[in-house]
């Protein structure tokens, strides 16, 4: 036995205890579900998943809704895709997470962080959406017609962002999309919501969304260089 | 060997920023020195995983970064400090280190102790929760040195690690490395050439994507004694030296 102590590791036991976060809710049950604390601090991080982007984000979708409630036109089907691939264009990527190159040098893989940062974008979009449009009592054909759509739009936004590397250049690519689409079929259809409504659109979208997920796949592929 | 590098190179567009390295390194800080546009930064990219090679062979820790398997291990066992630190303003000190424990794949059980010993090692533990957007520069630069650190890595990248630091975080710091350097592979690209003579047992010099010398600092010195190259201490003039004479071969650029 020895009475001398070894204050700096006392000290840094201490210190341990101190500074250690202590994880929110949904990053415990993401950590759970994942099986990786790091993708699931990585999730939490995700900057369209911050309370100032969810904001806006119920925000258009509430305007989206009150439109809709007051002219009959079903605004939250036409806001809901673009809202939400401009919030998966900016899941992650240079530029918008500060840290992007240390994180690369990292062992979490970054095609699991875009993955699970898009997927659960793209979920709680989803979510709002649905609810925007359950409390405008818009037809069932409506209510669940866009998620299609944005399935294609936050496809093109993804894929768009992470060959140019840039979510800005995401963001356009998903709004000028779907712009296009809408325009497209209304005046080929003759009505504003021919986008989301026309079942003959659904494997076009599938299609498409397919092509764009390949193509945003490759372009986050392991760069293997010559070793 | 903990590196091994065999003609190593790495374009962008028609520039070759490293061109053509070969090099081997083990256990011990190796200091990458060289002017602005020679390449350090590039290479050491590329050591850290984050820039695939245009060409050539690169094995880190005996293991090939180009596979995904072997360049997880890698990351696991990786420490790197960009040259610009990219942070999260709204973090501490304590969750800026442990967000990257934590991306290290760190067994979560022992990362609040790494964390507190990265910080108490980099002598941040004052600051440990302090949002990173009131530190000062060399404060920043410390917490980047952190995490850095916080897997107690085997091999230990480091981009201009003493920018911003004050001379007595400078000194504190160099003992650090070296003790880094007794059981790791420690690479720091530097201006400095103080920080070569005090902290790092081996040197290269780069020049125009090459390596321009290659050996110990005493080594460095003797290249420059007697030559009456520019430098105002011994390492300067070694520097010099080297630069001078590569650059004095027409057609050569480099050599290694």
């Amino acid at each position: 036995m020895t009475d001398d102590v070894d204050l700096s590791r006392v000290w840094t036991g201490v210190a341990a205890e101190v500074w250690r976060r202590r994880p929110g809710l949904a990053e415990r049950l993401a950590a759970r579900l994942l099986r990786s604390p790091g993708l699931a601090r990585a999730l939490v991080t995700t900057p369209s998943l911050l309370l100032g982007w969810m904001i806006a984000t119920l925000a258009v979708l509430a305007a989206g809704a009150v439109a809709t409630r007051s002219t009959g036109t079903p605004y939250v089907a036409l806001f809901a895709p673009a809202v939400a691939g401009a919030g998966i264009a900016y899941a992650y990527g240079p530029g918008l997470d500060p840290a992007w190159e240390l994180t690369q040098s990292t062992a979490v893989s970054d095609r699991m962080v875009l993955l699970v940062r898009a997927l659960a974008v793209f979920g709680l979009n989803a979510a709002a959406g649905l609810a925007a449009a359950a409390a405008c009592g818009m037809a069932a054909a409506v209510t669940f017609g866009w998620l299609v759509p944005m399935t294609a739009v936050c496809a093109l936004a993804l894929a768009a962002a992470t060959v140019s590397r840039s979510p800005n250049v995401g963001v356009a690519a998903g709004m000028t999309g779907w712009a296009i689409t809408v325009l497209a079929t209304r005046t080929a259809a003759g009505e504003l919501t021919a986008a989301v409504t026309y079942s003959s659109l659904v494997l076009p979208y599938l299609a498409f969304a397919a092509c764009c997920g390949a193509v945003a796949w490759y372009a986050t592929r392991i760069p293997r260089g010559a070793s | 060997m903990n590196i091994e590098l065999s003609e190593l190179t790495r374009r962008f567009g028609r520039t070759d920023a490293v061109a053509g390295v070969s090099m081997e390194a083990g256990p011990g800080v190796l200091g990458l020195l060289g002017p602005n546009g020679a390449g350090k930064t590039s290479l050491l990219r590329m050591m850290a995983t984050v820039l695939p090679p245009t060409s050539g062979r690169l094995q880190l820790l005996g293991r090939d970064p180009g596979r995904h398997g072997p360049r997880r291990e890698i990351r696991r066992r990786l420490g790197y400090l960009p040259q610009n630190l990219g942070y999260y303003p709204g973090f501490t000190v304590a969750e800026f280190v442990e967000y990257f424990a934590l991306l290290k794949d760190m067994p979560p059980g022992r990362v609040p102790r790494a964390v507190a010993t990265a910080i108490e090692q980099t002598g941040l533990g004052e600051a440990a929760r302090a949002k990173l957007r009131t530190l000062s520069g060399g404060m920043l630069r410390r917490a980047g040195i952190a995490q850095a650190i916080v897997n107690d890595p085997e091999l230990l990248l480091l981009d201009e690690p003493t920018a911003g630091l004050d001379p007595e975080q400078r000194v504190a710091f160099r003992a650090l490395l070296r003790g880094f350097g007794e059981r790791a592979t420690v690479v720091v690209s530097t201006h400095l050439v103080e920080d070569v003579g005090a902290a790092c047992g081996q040197v290269a010099l780069m020049d125009a994507g090459r390596v321009a010398f290659r050996g110990t600092p005493d080594e460095l010195i003797a290249r420059g004694e007697g030559s009456g190259a520019a430098g105002d201490a011994p390492l300067e003039r070694g520097y010099s030296a080297v630069l001078a004479s590569v650059r004095s071969v027409p057609g050569t650029g480099a050599r290694a």
